[in-house]
């Protein structure tokens, strides 16, 4: 029993750390940037596969703002007040239920069965 | 076999009676959601929102293309379109009798050229006949602060706030209530 | 002709199933898989009637007109069967009346075939009411066929979605076994390793059909991705790794009678699953590279079904839950590792389902619209498996009951070796999710190369394990490499200027030459591309091709290995006077293709298991 309940907290620390570095570890490059871009006019892909007028003007103008100086969380923020909020495949973090539902639902099924398997 | 059904059935009926409560809510809350998820199935949200409530500032600091100068806000008076268009699309060929029709009415239309090579530009209007008042190239600046999808694309602007947007070519219908 | 013979054996089905229900009480137990082959035979006629069709380019049938074309290549007019949603649909109905036909051989019980039997003939409802294919033409217009849509025009398409859907319908069979056991209370152990063959048989097809897609998708749509995150792809995504955990869980209720309840519900969410994922195609409610063009009555009808399996679940559940509940595993052992497996695998399936459904949740409830993504996925899914590749790398080697042995030390190394590679590798390549991925299937290589001199029997079925599991660490670390390392750049070729352009990596490109080539159903501009490396050459060949009759262009991608990476070409602009040329170049992709295989013999060898 005990030697169960310390596996789990090795795998809720793993989780944890995992969870931060990965909050961290926010990618600066110009490119991954815009894989995180939707193409309005596309069946779903972002702005850096697509070939579209919109898509290949929106690169360019993106990267104008970048070259001026403007970080990629503002010229995200840009974008969003101009074509709202589906132009963008993070969704922002008003959206708490649907990033934290995962880890909600792994504690909640824990919850559930501690009772009867620890 | 008939046993096995009649057990069935048999099972579910003293279950039932032990458990009066269980076995009426789920099947009733599972008919509720699935009812609200047909009418929402069968009735999806269809108001597009217009996002950028304002106009490009731009579009009265560029030089336009025939005329010599810059747009005088003044001068458009209360109400104008603003229309995007480019020689490669084919169906801004498609709306442009309507834009002719519009600019015989006194419709003022601010063309803006969108990411166009200035030859064919020209040709395009040369050939088919010049329905705005102004005319603009852009090189996808004021499409980006407009927030354009793709040409053709037409605003209404009424006091300086866009109050309409329609994206794709433009039909009678959109347009019948400003005339 | 063929119509109306397609009609009929649409209906006949359906009528003898009615007078089969009918009567099933009066018949013994040899006349009951009688009539239940007649009618899986019965309702395999239409499809094979659609094939036809479609081989004969008869456009007459609608579906035919629609989807086919008189000069398409063969191979191609017949594939075109399935190519729309009419026709995926009555394949989907040919499918589980072939695996009920196969199954009536292997299970002589009543109550299993009149379920199976039952499920398929509203399918065949579903097809009469909203998606008939066989409807007659006029034939006083279009004689030549309005085409098949030139992306499907190609070898992977035309075995992608069968395949596919044999993993979706294999899902069937565990599907009534579950619910014959949950009903009759029978749960004795050949029973439950009948579902582990049939679920290890759509495991098989499903992860095929799945690799099949993606592989197509890379080849075909010209991005250089391989996954997408795509709704479409997410919807076989789910059922996948319900099956995943359905068949290690069942080795627990197989061994040891335990996880039954898991093993159970994992049969029934997995089929719903698959015909969710059916439904989400196909109801006009995700916008997809993969959508069908379809009105929604359609998916309403396909909710009904979902609507049916789910409540029949629900009450199945309800009324066993007290019979079940015999699990009295509280050690470290195989079972508490393969709960936590299925707990894990269980919350990856329901997140991957909550981020393809929360857009439309979104615009229904908050009136605004939303993307969910590859940033979404990676954070969440990600993270939420990777505790498990780090089990995964103990867990085949823990034993039964309680696993007593505890070697600390032999544990800490491990973690410790993982760590210092991880660190390694940051240094080398600043690239933090590369490291954290080093870090988690670090274990797992290591346990993988010292359990080969471990001194016990090693079978057939061993190796098969041990080969699935080790290509789930070198699929990470191909993946990471692949999505962290590409590069990309635009190549642009200026007709009277100097045709060769340095490339980033230091050697440089050109063009050879373009030729116009006329092909029966196309027109294709091909460009022959020559990219010079370190005194090496590599020759890429992209191409645009002009479709009949509707004049759809496409662009085809070109590739080129360099061991276990590749070169990757398309055409993004050609012009009389320049020619852009989009060049990536990713690494170790061929190292993920490897491992898919890898993961598909892996499987395949656990359901053969003897030699």
């Amino acid at each position: 029993m005990k030697m169960l309940k310390s596996i789990y907290k090795k795998i809720f620390i793993i989780i944890s750390l995992l969870f931060i570095s990965s909050a961290l570890a926010e990618n600066s490059e110009l490119t991954d940037f815009y894989k995180s871009i939707r193409c309005l006019v596309c069946d779903g892909q972002n702005i850096l596969d697509s070939d579209t007028e919109f898509s290949v003007n929106l690169k360019e103008q993106i990267k104008k703002k970048f070259d001026s100086g403007l970080s990629l969380q503002e010229i995200n923020n840009e974008l969003i007040s101009i074509y709202g909020e589906e132009i963008s495949f993070k969704p922002s973090d008003s959206h708490f239920l649907l990033w934290a539902s995962p880890f909600l639902l792994l504690l909640l099924i824990f919850f559930l069965i501690r009772k009867k398997y620890f | 076999m008939d046993e096995c059904i009649n057990a069935y059935f048999r099972n579910i009926w003293i279950y039932y009676q032990k458990n009066m409560k269980k076995t009426i809510l789920v099947p009733l809350l599972g008919f509720v959601i699935l009812v609200i998820c047909i009418f929402y199935y069968l009735n999806p949200p269809t108001e597009k929102k217009s996002y950028q409530k304002k106009i490009a500032d731009e579009i009265f600091n560029t030089q336009t293309f025939f005329k010599t100068k810059t747009i005088d806000e003044k001068e458009l008076g209360e109400f104008y379109i603003v229309n995007f268009f480019a020689s490669w699309c084919k169906p801004c060929l498609a709306e442009h009798p309507l834009l002719m029709a519009m600019k015989d009415q006194g419709i003022k239309i601010i063309g803006i050229n969108f990411r166009d090579d200035e030859e064919n530009f020209l040709s395009w209007i040369t050939e088919n006949g010049n329905p705005f008042e102004y005319v603009i190239r852009d090189d996808g600046t004021i499409a980006y602060k407009m927030g354009l999808i793709g040409v053709p694309e037409t605003y209404f602007i009424s006091n300086n706030e866009i109050i309409n947007k329609i994206q794709g070519p433009l039909f009678y219908e959109d347009v019948e209530k400003y005339l | 002709m063929i119509n109306s013979l397609g009609n009929l054996f649409l209906y006949l089905p359906i009528l003898f199933t009615f007078f089969f229900y009918l009567r099933s009480s009066k018949l013994n137990e040899s006349q009951t898989i009688l009539a239940a082959r007649v009618i899986y035979i019965c309702s395999l006629i239409p499809f094979l009637l659609l094939l036809i069709a479609f081989a004969t380019s008869n456009f007459q049938t609608l579906n035919v007109l629609q989807n086919s074309y008189i000069n398409d290549p063969f191979i191609f007019k017949v594939t075109s069967a399935w190519g729309s949603h009419e026709g995926s649909i009555l394949l989907w109905v040919f499918l589980i009346n072939l695996y009920g036909l196969t199954f009536s051989f292997f299970h002589k019980k009543n109550l299993l075939n009149k379920q199976l039997i039952f499920i398929s003939q509203i399918f065949i409802i579903y097809i009469l009411i909203s998606s008939n294919p066989f409807i007659e033409v006029n034939m006083d217009g279009n004689t030549e066929g309005l085409g098949l849509n030139p992306i499907l025009q190609n070898l992977l398409f035309v075995i992608h979605p069968p395949i596919l859907f044999l993993g979706y319908l294999g899902l069937i069979i565990p599907f009534v076994i579950s619910s014959f056991i949950l009903t009759t209370k029978q749960h004795d152990e050949p029973l439950f390793q009948q579902m582990l063959i049939w679920s290890k048989i759509s495991w098989f097809f499903l992860t095929v059909g799945i690799v099949l897609g993606s592989y197509w998708a890379y080849s075909e749509l010209g991005w250089g991705g391989w996954w997408f995150w795509d709704p479409v792809e997410n919807v076989s995504l789910i059922p996948w790794l319900l099956n995943t955990a359905l068949v290690h869980s069942l080795q627990v209720s197989i061994k040891n009678n335990q996880l039954k309840l898991w093993s159970l519900n994992l049969a029934l969410y997995g089929f719903i699953a698959a015909v969710f994922g059916t439904f989400l195609v196909r109801s006009n409610l995700i916008v997809s590279v993969h959508s069908f063009a379809t009105d929604p009555l359609r998916g309403l009808f396909l909710i009904i079904i979902i609507g049916y399996l789910l409540i029949t679940t629900i009450r199945m559940n309800l009324k066993s839950i007290s019979l079940f509940n015999k699990d009295t595993f509280q050690f470290i052992s195989k079972e508490s590792f393969l709960l936590i497996n299925n707990i894990f695998f269980i919350c990856a399936a329901l997140t991957v389902f909550i981020g393809t459904v929360y857009p439309l949740f979104s615009e229904m409830i908050f009136q605004t619209p939303v993307s969910v993504g590859a940033p979404y996925y990676n954070f969440t899914f990600n993270i939420l498996l990777a505790p498990i590749i780090i089990l995964m790398a103990f867990a085949p080697q823990i034993k039964w009951h309680n696993h007593h042995s505890q070697n600390q030390i032999k544990l800490l190394i491990i973690f410790l070796t993982g760590f210092v590679a991880s660190l390694i590798s940051y240094f080398i390549f600043y690239n933090l999710f590369f490291s954290i991925s080093v870090f988690i299937t670090a274990p797992l290589f290591m346990q993988s190369v010292v359990v080969l001199f471990a001194k016990f029997k090693k079978d057939f079925r061993f190796y098969a394990q041990w080969l699935a599991h080790l290509s789930i660490g070198i699929f990470i670390i191909a993946a990471v490499s692949t999505e962290q390392f590409d590069t990309e750049e635009n190549l642009l070729f200026k007709k009277d200027s100097n045709n060769e352009l340095p490339l980033n990596s230091g050697g440089y490109a050109y063009i050879e030459n373009i030729q116009n080539i006329e092909k029966l159903n196309h027109v294709q501009i091909l460009l022959d591309m020559k990219i010079v490396e370190e005194n090496k050459t590599y020759s890429l060949s992209p191409s645009k091709n002009i479709y009949q009759p509707s004049g759809q262009i496409t662009n085809e991608v070109s590739v080129v290995n360099n061991f276990f990476s590749q070169y990757y070409a398309t055409i993004s602009q050609i012009e009389s006077d320049l020619v852009s040329i989009n060049l990536v170049y990713k690494p170790f992709i061929n190292l993920l293709w490897m491992s898919a295989l890898m993961l598909i013999l892996g499987i395949f060898g656990s359901i053969i298991r003897k030699i």
